[in-house]
């Protein structure tokens, strides 16, 4: 049995488990969880209490004669922007306002979006198509459009930010939900809730949401990060966080202004936004193996 | 995920024998079209709605501050702004049904002649980096599932998560960094027209279709990959074929791969929806006259029959897309196709 | 039944076969030390229950283990080892000199493929002939194992065939290149008893007309009775009783294949009786108890049964059995 070949289905008298190597498995995917959930609470402190204990200049209303220098200058480690400002401390604060919207629209999409689909997906029927319907409608309707005409109509802030792109993940948020809950209620426990008499929303309270919370957090990762990757997009456009305040977005569309000449400006927070979305992707991919999530 | 739905009609609980390769799927087609119109109606009515929810005045923009009252005025019966929007919703409505998607409230220009001009940018973008990017996802998926955790496993899996998590605008920043501006392997900005000279033309559309591509690339990779490994390792049919001797390459192209198409169908027709975001972002970063770049600035001039028309070509493409998948579906998998039963 | 082949020397030769899968706190022993002979156009039945092993070892022949399973001992094919072969010396053998039908025929085709190029395929793996001549072949093939208006039949899919008819597009896949030794790994178990019938009538029919050999696995004692000229009987992955099979229904030693032959269902029973059922659970394949395996749940146990596992051996010529107290009164 030399040959490297894809591994075959089992014969089926002999119950074969996974390949070796289990305990092996176990501490790497430990790893894979840890690793990028240290590098998350890194830089949420780096973002949130860093500036509190540490005296970091201003993200804002840096002076002219400090404009344009290069990392590793004196007192700016990262150097400074066309205006004068601090890119580090920019970066931190543009860190907070990325942490502030992802976990807003996450958790809102995972509240709201949640109820939805679980009553959706539990009472089924009349319930289950009007929710359906109205959240297809979110679904299919072109995105950019409305994101925009919502941050442009509103005009840019970082709360019309957070309404604006929980519009879409509600409806995400809902569909996983309801599809989540669809599997599970044939299941013989679900059943016996339900002939017990118990009401309602308490089947949903002690059965559902237990069951259905690793699919629903796992998927709530990968969405946080899209939704910064969202928010960085509207303030790339101009229609995010209202400049001079920072966000990441808004610093790469400013940066891409000197590419040739400081390169640096747009690539940090490329490189901070690319590292905190791979992380949630693979702390996301992580639970999802650990939980056991399809 | 060789799974597939029945197209019988719900509730014959005999199926008449029938020697067919159209019949079911004319049908479903047939039911398709009909479905879309009420989309595409709601779609668009939608978009109109929303614009004209947008504050500041349509006229006064157009103008500019320095209007005067009576300017602005002028420009807003001209343009029809003063009538309530469902009337000119209507209108609108109706020019579509004769083929006139109206005129830009901006240029003055007949708005199916910007989009006639524009739309071929966008397509060949799009073209170039869907058939791209699944080229490239059938090719890597292969070399995955040969070996699971591999080599080229290992590579696909990095791949994968860093297409997943990457902005196609931070994507677009590094490439013109990496490739226009250090490398110059590629220009920055600028299109040059297939008629004018197809190798610049290749060469100006590389980048914006990277950019595009790749996320989507890592996307079908990681599902493929994924459905081809199920495939090899569950699926009876694969003992079989290694019984009779089949060579393991042969094996993945000619039996698993073709059953494992379906989740990547899916996957490409939903999407196409998501797209118009990414165009409007990635177009104007390398000044690509296509559709998605006067998308934004027409939403900011609150020129509505631009927007409209736009989210309309958008809407037709992922309805067309829809259905592609459908027929793609009964093509691939015959036991939608047919309806005989077992004899 | 078959006339014993007076040509040289056997066509398989299997010599204390092991295979283990590693699993995760201790080894699971699939196959035990399995050593058996097989002559040419012979009809083998090896028997057992789920969980004996009978499958596993015989596509440890094949080569169609995954990956994780660890095969030791020697499989001589025709005097060529085929064990520890890479897949593509292995390939060269599939199809040719070995071929295998399977148990789930609605499982086991592709559904996308039609019928006719799934048996195609078989064909121009190992002949080097055009599409259309491997067409051809393919439905003389249908024609062989019966099948009408085979010319038909090519172009149809998987889903629109039968039970039956699927395990006879299996069965004229497996001949395409007319193999010397033919497995049929329970095939006939997902099969309704008309169409079993059926079946194994056609396959004893290929085998005479082919000059085949045939190796039938089964949990089916009475399917083996009435096709195969010899019987194994295998339990926890070892042999436990082997003999040609007027000899072995003769006289049954082991109790276990007692125990087997009694749960037969039959209609000569009064109706309504229950039907002896053999008692306990398979055993764990990982922690096989010392001594005899199938002590726990055997009625004869003593104490030497399960503290010794008793040997394999010839105690009468031509009939094998492991026991430490085998039977000595003839069964019904």
């Amino acid at each position: 049995m030399s040959a490297p070949l894809p591994d075959l289905r089992p014969a089926p008298d002999a119950a074969i488990a996974a390949p070796v190597r289990k305990k092996a498995r176990g501490r790497a995917s430990t790893l894979r969880i840890w690793i990028p959930a240290g590098f998350l609470i890194l830089l949420a402190f780096a973002c949130f209490i860093w500036p509190q204990i540490y005296p970091v200049p201003k993200p804002v209303g840096g002076s002219i004669l400090e404009a344009g220098l290069p990392p590793f200058s004196p007192g700016h480690i990262l150097g400074t922007d066309p205006n004068g400002n601090d890119v580090l401390s920019r970066i931190l604060y543009g860190g907070q306002v990325s942490f502030e919207v992802g976990f807003s629209v996450t958790v809102i999409g995972l509240v709201v979006g949640g109820l939805l689909g679980m009553a959706a997906g539990y009472w089924r029927g009349i319930t289950d198509t009007s929710i359906m319907r109205v959240l297809d409608v979110l679904i299919a309707f072109p995105a950019l459009v409305l994101a925009l005409a919502i941050a442009e109509g509103l005009g840019p802030s970082e709360s019309h930010v957070i309404w604006a792109l929980a519009i879409f993940s509600i409806p995400a948020t809902g569909r996983i939900a309801r599809s989540a809950t669809l599997a599970i209620r044939e299941q013989n426990f679900m059943l016996a809730a339900r002939l017990s008499g118990t009401r309602g929303w308490r089947v949903i309270g002690r059965h559902v949401i237990p069951n259905i919370l690793p699919q629903l957090m796992t998927f709530a990762l990968l969405g946080f990060g899209i939704v910064i990757i969202l928010e960085g997009a509207l303030s790339y456009l101009g229609l995010g966080i209202p400049l001079p305040e920072p966000s990441w977005g808004s610093m790469i569309a400013q940066g891409q202004q000197v590419l040739s000449a400081a390169p640096e400006q747009a690539l940090i927070p490329s490189a901070f936004l690319f590292a905190t979305v791979v992380a949630l992707n693979l702390l996301g991919d992580g639970l999802r193996e650990r939980w056991g999530v399809r | 995920m060789a799974v597939a739905a029945q197209t019988g009609e719900p509730g014959a609980g005999v199926t008449v024998p029938r020697r067919v390769l159209r019949s079911p799927t004319l049908r479903l087609a047939g039911r398709r079209l009909l479905a879309v119109i009420p989309v595409l109606l709601g779609v668009t009515f939608l978009t109109y709605v929303v614009m004209n929810l947008l504050p500041g005045d349509t006229a006064q923009v157009l103008l500019g501050a320095n209007a005067t009252p009576a300017q602005v005025h002028q420009l807003e019966v001209k343009l029809h702004l003063n009538e309530p929007f469902w009337v000119r919703y209507g209108g609108w409505l109706g020019g579509v049904l004769h083929g006139d998607l109206g005129t830009s409230l901006a240029s003055g220009e007949n708005v199916t002649s910007i989009l006639g001009q524009r739309l071929p940018v966008t397509v060949e973008l799009l073209i170039y980096a869907f058939v791209g990017s699944i080229v490239l996802a059938v090719l890597l998926a292969v070399l995955a599932a040969r070996r699971p955790n591999g080599l080229a496993d290992r590579f696909s899996v990095v791949i994968s998560m860093t297409g997943l998590s990457v902005a196609p605008y931070v994507l677009a920043v590094v490439l013109v960094y990496v490739f226009a501006v250090r490398l110059q392997w590629f220009p920055a900005i600028g299109y040059t027209p297939l008629t004018a000279d197809p190798l610049e033309n290749i060469r100006s559309l590389t980048l914006p279709a990277i950019a595009i591509g790749f996320p989507l690339f890592a996307v079908y990779t990681r599902l493929l990959r994924a459905d081809i490994v199920e495939q090899m390792q569950r699926e009876d049919y694969i003992v079989t074929a290694r019984a009779k001797g089949v060579p393991t390459w042969h094996i993945l192209i000619r039996h698993a791969l073709p059953n494992s198409m379906f989740g990547l169908i899916t996957l490409v027709a939903l999407n196409l929806g998501a797209l118009v975001g990414a165009v409007a972002i990635i177009e104007p970063i390398f000044s690509l006259p296509g559709v998605g770049a006067i998308l934004i600035s027409s939403i900011n001039n609150h020129d509505v029959p631009i927007v409209e028309g736009v989210v309309l070509v958008f809407a037709v493409v992922v309805v067309v897309a829809a259905l592609a998948a459908d027929l793609l579906y009964a093509v691939l998998d015959p036991r939608i196709r047919y309806e005989r039963p077992a004899s | 039944m078959n006339r014993v082949s007076t040509a040289s020397g056997p066509l398989l030769e299997v010599e204390n076969l092991r295979v283990s899968f590693p699993g995760r706190r201790s080894e699971l022993r699939a196959v035990n030390g399995m050593s058996y002979s097989l002559y040419p156009q012979r009809t083998l039945a090896i028997v057992g229950e789920s969980g004996s092993g009978k499958t596993v070892s015989c596509r440890a022949l094949m080569g169609l283990l995954p990956q994780a399973a660890v095969v030791t001992g020697s499989a001589r094919f025709r005097g060529v080892e085929l064990l520890g072969l890479t897949d593509d010396e292995m390939r060269r053998h599939r199809g040719t000199n070995i071929a295998m039908v399977f148990q789930d025929p609605s499982r086991s085709l592709n559904p996308t493929m039609k019928v006719g190029n799934q048996i195609a395929e078989a064909v121009r793996v190992h002949q080097r002939v055009s599409k259309a001549e491997a067409g051809q072949q393919a439905i003389e093939l249908l024609r062989l194992v019966h099948i009408p208006v085979p010319g038909r039949r090519f172009h149809e899919y998987p889903h629109q065939l039968s039970g039956g008819m699927r395990q006879r597009v299996m069965i004229a896949i497996a001949l395409a290149c007319r193999p010397k030794l033919l497995i049929a790994d329970e095939a006939t178990t997902a099969l309704d008893v008309t169409t079993q019938a059926q079946i194994m009538d056609l396959l004893l029919e290929l085998q005479a007309e082919l000059g085949m050999t045939l190796m039938l696995i089964s949990h089916d004692l009475g399917l083996a009775r009435s096709c195969a000229d010899e019987v194994i009987v295998m339990y926890a992955g070892q042999i436990v009783e082997q003999a040609s099979t007027p000899q072995l229904f003769a006289r049954v030693r082991m109790p276990y294949t007692q125990a087997l032959f009694e749960a037969i269902p039959r209609l000569e029973r009064p109706s309504h009786a229950p039907l002896p059922v053999i008692g306990g659970r398979p055993p764990d394949l990982s922690a096989l108890p010392a001594g005899c395996s199938f002590a726990p749940r055997c009625r004869r146990a003593a104490d030497d049964c399960r503290a010794t596992t008793p040997p394999l051996a010839e105690h009468e010529p031509g009939h094998r059995w492991a026991c430490w107290h085998p039977i000595e009164t003839p069964v019904a």
